[in-house]
């Protein structure tokens, strides 16, 4: 049974991106895109600067709408829901330069993640303290090294703990299809190996469906199952790691010409 | 429980040493003090309105005042109509003011910042012509009479008799603003005011929370406006201009923006020094621009949270 599950998840991806296209006047920043993530898969989507990543991730997290195209969750056309519909379909997102509730305790920023869990009942909408809701926040803040830094205000923390905060914050959705904005930019090696392990276990241990917008190479290719390559708004490759690593167009795309052209004699 | 710190020792004595004066205050008191003390705490319920909207959720809102007249004009009026106990006509004036502010509300959410401050401004300056002109229902600039409150067989016809209710009042007030701040609408009213975008991401309806606010903030106005009408017996429409939408929103700035503590602390300390002052009327204005200008140097985040730094800094021997 659990085979069969299997084959029909994999026959209609979990989320599917249809000829994607942004315009921002007569700029084109994504033509034509198609990507499709698998369920329980970790998706990253990279390229060089200005290649049109963060536009199709938020296009992805309904922060902007694109121009044409189609995007499918689990079955469902979001394309054009409003974003703040994301969070109760089980779609969570971090943001690249932070966003976090600065005045606002770790805590209380990862308890307004459970937003839309907190209002099931009226006791629960007007309780400081929802029940089953604060547990699975102590839980959060455990598994992501918080704990002890629950009652510090947010923006008195360092970089690395405010990132760690985002993906608190959204994995108290509760989410099916995580979206994280560069989520290793700015850790410091020790940062990146511990979200490393968060996220291969977000995907092991939750079943959780990742994709994640990076930069940090050490990052994607250690624990992506899938890569798609963006460069100048359309997509060049894809693949697995090594798939895309070995790719010239890649190579090109990201050193040069010249240096594509060595590597293709080394 | 880590989210629910305990109240400090000290912080405990003081509320208990402010409840036995707030409780025994017209046993030893003069009438005159009484009156001080009933319009201090229609301030208190004026600045925790102000609060929710200003120190929440982060929206400027600058027709308090116009909020404070509608509930005073209606919950008196109505009072007047029909002949039902004075809290009756004190909600009817909590409700008007509370559409009006939800009215207001939409109309600005397209504004915000300065922006949102001046067309809000706009506003409180209509209402108060409204108020000065609309003389059929508000007897215009000649002022309209507040007929005695009646809880039942009891008319209030004195300072002293209005006092417990006055104060009971404030106290429901006081105990609703904390169960809104604690409760999930409250956490969407701060998450609005730190990011709307993470909070829309977070499933918050940013434009219905900040609506909401917007209401609860003028209701609760409109509700002060009725306490007022418990021991007052005059409205004229000179007290609701943009002075008194100042004087709410300075309380709530000098005892310190974002917490309801502040909220209170500063209606009551700039309350008093107001009424200090009102004994050298030619400095009043004076010391008043002095005293903001040297919280917003030396105390930006409030009276309160500048005493407890000096405590933790004397604990700490610096």
């Amino acid at each position: 049974m659990v085979a069969e599950n299997m084959a029909a998840e994999t026959a209609a991806p979990f989320l599917d991106v249809e000829g994607l296209t942004i315009r921002f006047g007569g700029l084109t920043a994504v033509g034509g895109l198609d990507m499709a993530v698998a369920k329980g898969s970790i998706h990253a989507l990279i390229g060089p600067n200005g290649a049109g990543k963060s536009t199709t991730f938020n296009c992805i997290s309904r922060f902007y709408t694109p121009s044409e195209g189609r995007i499918t969750y689990d079955g469902r056309d979001i394309t054009r829901m409003p974003a703040r519909e994301m969070a109760g379909l089980g779609i969570a997102r971090s943001f690249q330069n932070l966003e976090l509730f600065g005045e606002l305790t770790v805590f209380e920023n990862v308890l307004i993640g459970a937003h839309v869990h907190a209002g099931r009942s009226w006791r629960d909408a007007i309780s400081a303290r929802p029940r089953g809701i604060v547990e699975h926040v102590d839980e959060l803040l455990e598994r992501t090294g918080l704990t002890s830094y629950a009652q510090t205000k947010a923006r008195n923390l360092d970089f690395g703990h405010q990132k760690m905060v985002e993906i608190a914050r959204a994995l108290a959705i509760r989410p099916k299809l995580l979206l994280l904005d560069e989520p290793a930019a700015g850790l410091r090696n020790r940062e990146i190996a511990a979200l490393d392990r968060l996220l291969c276990e977000l995907r092991e241990r939750d079943g959780l469906t990742i994709l994640l917008v990076e930069h940090v190479m050490q990052l994607v290719m250690s624990i992506s199952d899938r890569i798609t390559v963006l460069s100048f708004g359309t997509k060049i490759a894809e693949g697995t790691a090594a798939e895309v690593r070995a790719n010239p167009a890649v190579i090109e795309a990201y050193l040069g010409r010249e240096a594509a052209h060595e590597a293709a004699h080394a | 429980m880590p989210a629910r710190r305990a109240l400090s020792g000290t912080a405990l004595i003081g509320l208990v040493a402010a409840v036995i004066v707030a409780v025994a205050l017209p046993v030893f008191t003069s009438g005159y003090v009484v009156y001080i003390a009933n319009l201090l705490l229609v301030f208190v319920v004026l600045c925790l309105g102000l609060h929710i909207v200003i120190g929440e959720t982060g929206q400027f809102s600058m027709a308090h005042a116009a909020f404070y007249g509608i509930g005073i004009y209606a919950s008196a009026l109505a009072n007047r109509a029909v002949d039902l106990p004075y809290p009756v006509a004190m909600l009817f004036g909590a409700l008007v003011a509370g559409a009006v502010g939800l009215f207001i509300g939409a109309l600005a959410l397209r504004m915000r910042d300065i922006y949102l401050a001046l067309a809000t401004f706009a506003f409180g300056e209509a209402m108060q012509w409204v108020f000065a002109n609309w003389d059929s229902v508000t007897n215009g600039p000649n002022g309209l009479r507040i007929s005695p409150a009646r809880f039942g067989p009891i008319e209030i016809l004195s300072d002293k008799q209005a006092y417990p209710f006055v104060l009971f009042f404030c106290l429901v007030m006081i105990g609703l603003t904390v169960a809104i701040s604690r409760s999930r609408l409250g956490r969407s009213f701060r998450a609005v005011r730190e990011s709307e975008v993470a909070a829309m991401a977070m499933g918050i309806d940013v434009r219905r929370a900040r609506i909401v606010s917007f209401g609860l903030s003028a209701a609760i106005a409109g509700f002060a406006g009725g306490m007022f009408g418990l021991f007052q017996t005059f409205i004229h429409p000179d007290s609701l201009g943009f002075q008194t939408t100042i004087l709410v929103l300075t309380m709530v700035v000098v005892g310190g923006l974002g917490s309801i503590a502040g909220a209170i602390g500063g209606a009551i300390v700039f309350g008093l020094i107001s009424e200090v002052l009102r004994q050298a009327p030619q400095y009043q204005e004076i010391i008043y621009g002095a005293i903001l200008i040297l919280f917003m140097m030396y105390a930006p985040r409030g009276l309160f949270a500048f005493i407890g730094d000096r405590i933790r800094e004397a604990r700490h021997g610096r």
